[in-house]
């Protein structure tokens, strides 16, 4: 709000020969009547385009214009502080500068804009300004001899924030005392809409600079979020790399007997097409037969022919054992560490996951550990398969680990809607209390350097964490631990979904069955 | 004479394709022309065996659920020095291997997956080499006696010893009685 304050007047006559008096064109004598007004109204609106995004510049030059024009001045000018601290002065604007001094910097304390601005009061010149008592330089740029000037200060609450002046020939009518009162109203006016603009061009910068910021933590965000991905997709694939010797393993054996297996049946097919052999010369041995016959019986002995029959049927079912065990290693694997970086939403059965993830990490857990089931009846669940493959498999092989010698793991789910809740329960070295809430901190480990990455249980906690989840943890050392992870059936929003409209998935959640193994 | 070969993993379709490869081999040159194979997916059941009776050869896995390879060969080597060891692995267990050398003094390491026609000449290898040494110190023992350094009768007891284990220990009962039974 500004306050309209009628300041002081400094009155500099030179007594002399100037015209007579004249009240000034515009305002007449009653500052109340309509064309007053509306020039009020129209300086007015003439700063509302600021509002408009008017440059400022120019809206200072049409105020400046119109000010002059309405009182019937020659020419005029603006000067405003720089800034707040109120020390350098900028000429703002001017109805006849010479090129290059628009803008210009004005010193302090100097010409009639320095003594309006130092005493806070309005100025009337009438004649040479050197011949005045005041304490004003001449500055020489401009012919002010004899002529007749009003200069006010622009105030806004008790502040001065520029001035402003109009100046008459000396062959027009002087200016008098009561144009400058008259003109305080308007300058008051002027004052207010120079303070409402800057106002404006400082928000507008805050707004822009409030906007910058929030773009860039946006794209921040966004990072982190990809790095999140691909720290977790990194994690799967160590992960893999933690079971791999047991993979490796379970995959060897196999391959190792049905390698054997084939080549003892490659041995036993040539005896094989030689006792037929044996048996087709013998058909067509005519007389000659009973000797033949006995010739294929030797072989058939020798060849152990009772052995090599019940023994084929045996080393075909154990070689097809393997290669589909091997099969389903693969399968598994390749699924596992399948899963863009940015994977899609799918509906998947929670058992079938974690009988995958039993299969990859049995020969992690087989040799010591015992595997208890107590599934529940479980809808499917809305998720990204593979993430949540990763969490399973994070926490069976954690629970293994946890068991030195040998234990139980129990693998428990239930259905409490909406939610789903999947158990698991080891019999292993247990978490100290001091320790549990450290557990999920990336790089926490108890393990030896090198033999893990201490990422596991945080990333998958960020995982069920994006999966609008949560991880809890129960433990008592030389007891055992238990896991719990909640899960929701449908997809969650979760904070960062909303807030970023990129992430949020573009169309309705695929309903696809995941693919069976076979 | 019967060459007594046990085999010990955790996986019975390795069992089966190993006694396969045995029997199918049995009777080819450098090969013992009478092979008994005996399996076992438990090492403990194994060496339940090797206390009663003695066995020329052991073949066994590393990784087994009960006990490792390696500790179960050393078991083996306290029980029946004179048996051959040999560990059939896929593992890479650096340190576990290094166990099975050392401590169980196994003669060979053949890696899973194997091959038919190295392992076999594995076993003929290993099973040339335990004969020879066998024979020497039968040798060796033979001239002892006649130096006099040892006795005949306790050379006839260690030949009948090696063919048929415990024959030669005898269990008193309290009443003068004899435990035939362990």
């Amino acid at each position: 709000m500004v306050k309209a304050s009628r300041s002081k007047r400094h009155v500099a006559e030179v007594v002399g020969t100037l015209a007579p008096t004249v009240p000034s064109a515009t305002f007449g004598s009653e500052p109340g009547n309509a064309s007053h007004l509306l020039w009020v109204q129209a300086l007015y609106e003439l700063g509302q385009a600021v509002a408009g995004g008017g440059v400022p510049q120019k809206v200072h030059h049409d105020m400046l214009q119109h000010i002059v024009t309405g009182f019937g001045a020659q020419s005029g000018s603006i000067a405003l502080h720089v800034d707040a601290e109120g020390s350098a002065l900028e000429l703002v604007a001017g109805t006849d500068l010479p090129p290059g001094v628009l803008g210009s910097r004005l010193p302090p304390a100097v010409g009639v804009f320095g003594h309006v601005l130092a005493t806070g009061t309005a100025l009337l010149i009438n004649g040479d300004v050197a011949e005045t008592n005041l304490p004003i330089r001449k500055t020489g740029r401009l012919d002010r001899s004899k002529q007749s000037t009003m200069c006010w200060p622009l105030r806004v609450n008790n502040r001065t924030i520029g001035a402003v002046a109009i100046n008459r020939l000396p062959e027009q009518p002087r200016y008098t005392v009561a144009d400058l009162d008259r003109g305080q109203v308007v300058t008051n006016l002027l004052a207010l809409v120079v303070a409402n603009h800057r106002m404006h061009v400082e928000r507008e910068g805050r707004i822009h600079e409030l906007s910058t910021l929030n773009e860039m933590m946006r794209r921040m965000n966004q990072q982190l979020e990809e790095a999140q991905d691909q720290l977790m997709q990194s994690e799967k694939l160590a992960s893999i790399g933690q079971i791999a010797a047991g993979v490796a393993h379970e995959i060897n054996n196999p391959i190792g007997y049905v390698l054997s297996n084939l080549g003892t049946l490659g041995s036993y097919l040539p005896r094989l097409f030689e006792l037929c052999d044996a048996y087709i010369a013998a058909e067509s041995a005519g007389e000659a037969a009973g000797e033949k016959l006995a010739l294929a019986r030797g072989i058939r002995e020798r060849m152990k022919f009772d052995y090599v029959r019940t023994d084929t049927g045996a080393l075909m079912a154990e070689s097809m054992e393997g290669i589909l065990r091997i099969k389903h290693i693969v399968q598994d694997l390749k699924n596992f560490s399948r899963g863009a970086v940015d994977e899609a939403w799918e509906r998947i059965d929670l058992h079938d996951a974690l009988d995958r993830m039993l299969n990859i990490a049995r020969s992690e857990i087989k040799y010591k550990v015992k595997i208890e089931t107590d599934y529940g009846n479980l809808p499917r669940v809305e998720c990204q398969p593979s993430r949540l493959h990763q969490v399973f498999l994070n926490l069976l092989v954690n629970a293994a680990q946890a068991i030195a010698v040998s234990g139980t793991i129990r693998i428990s789910t239930g259905h409490s809607p909406p939610d789903v809740w999947v158990c698991f329960e080891d019999t292993g070295c247990g978490i100290p209390a001091d320790q549990l809430n450290r557990i999920f901190d990336p790089f926490f480990t108890t393990k030896e350097v090198g033999e893990g990455t201490g990422l596991g249980l945080s990333v998958s906690y960020a995982i069920v964490h994006r999966h609008g989840g949560r991880i809890d943890v129960e433990s008592e050392v030389g007891k055992g631990s238990r896991f719990t992870v909640r899960l929701s059936v449908k997809r969650q929003m979760d904070y960062q979904s909303r807030l970023l409209p990129e992430a949020v998935d573009d169309g309705a959640s695929k309903n696809v069955e995941s693919a069976s193994a076979d | 004479m019967v060459t007594t070969i046990l085999i010990v993993d955790d996986e019975p379709n390795v069992l089966r394709s190993l006694e396969r490869m045995c029997m199918n081999a049995m009777g080819e040159p450098a090969l013992p022309s009478e092979l008994k194979v005996f399996t076992f997916t438990d090492p403990g059941e194994a060496l339940v065996y090797l206390r009663a009776r003695n066995a020329d050869l052991v073949i066994s896995d590393f990784r087994m659920p009960a006990m490792d390879g390696a500790t179960f060969l050393t078991h083996v080597k306290a029980l029946r020095p004179d048996t051959a060891r040999v560990i059939l692995s896929a593992c890479t267990d650096m340190p576990g291997i290094v166990r099975a050398i050392n401590d169980a003094g196994i003669f060979r390491f053949v890696a899973k997956p194997w091959s038919d026609t190295d392992l076999r000449a594995t076993i003929i290898s290993v099973l040339d080499h335990r004969a020879m040494q066998l024979e020497n110190r039968r040798l060796a023992d033979e001239l002892r006696a006649q130096k006099n350094v040892i006795s005949r009768q306790q050379l006839e007891l260690a030949r009948l010893e090696s063919e048929t284990p415990g024959i030669t220990h005898v269990r008193w009962t309290e009443d003068g009685g004899v435990l035939l039974e362990e």
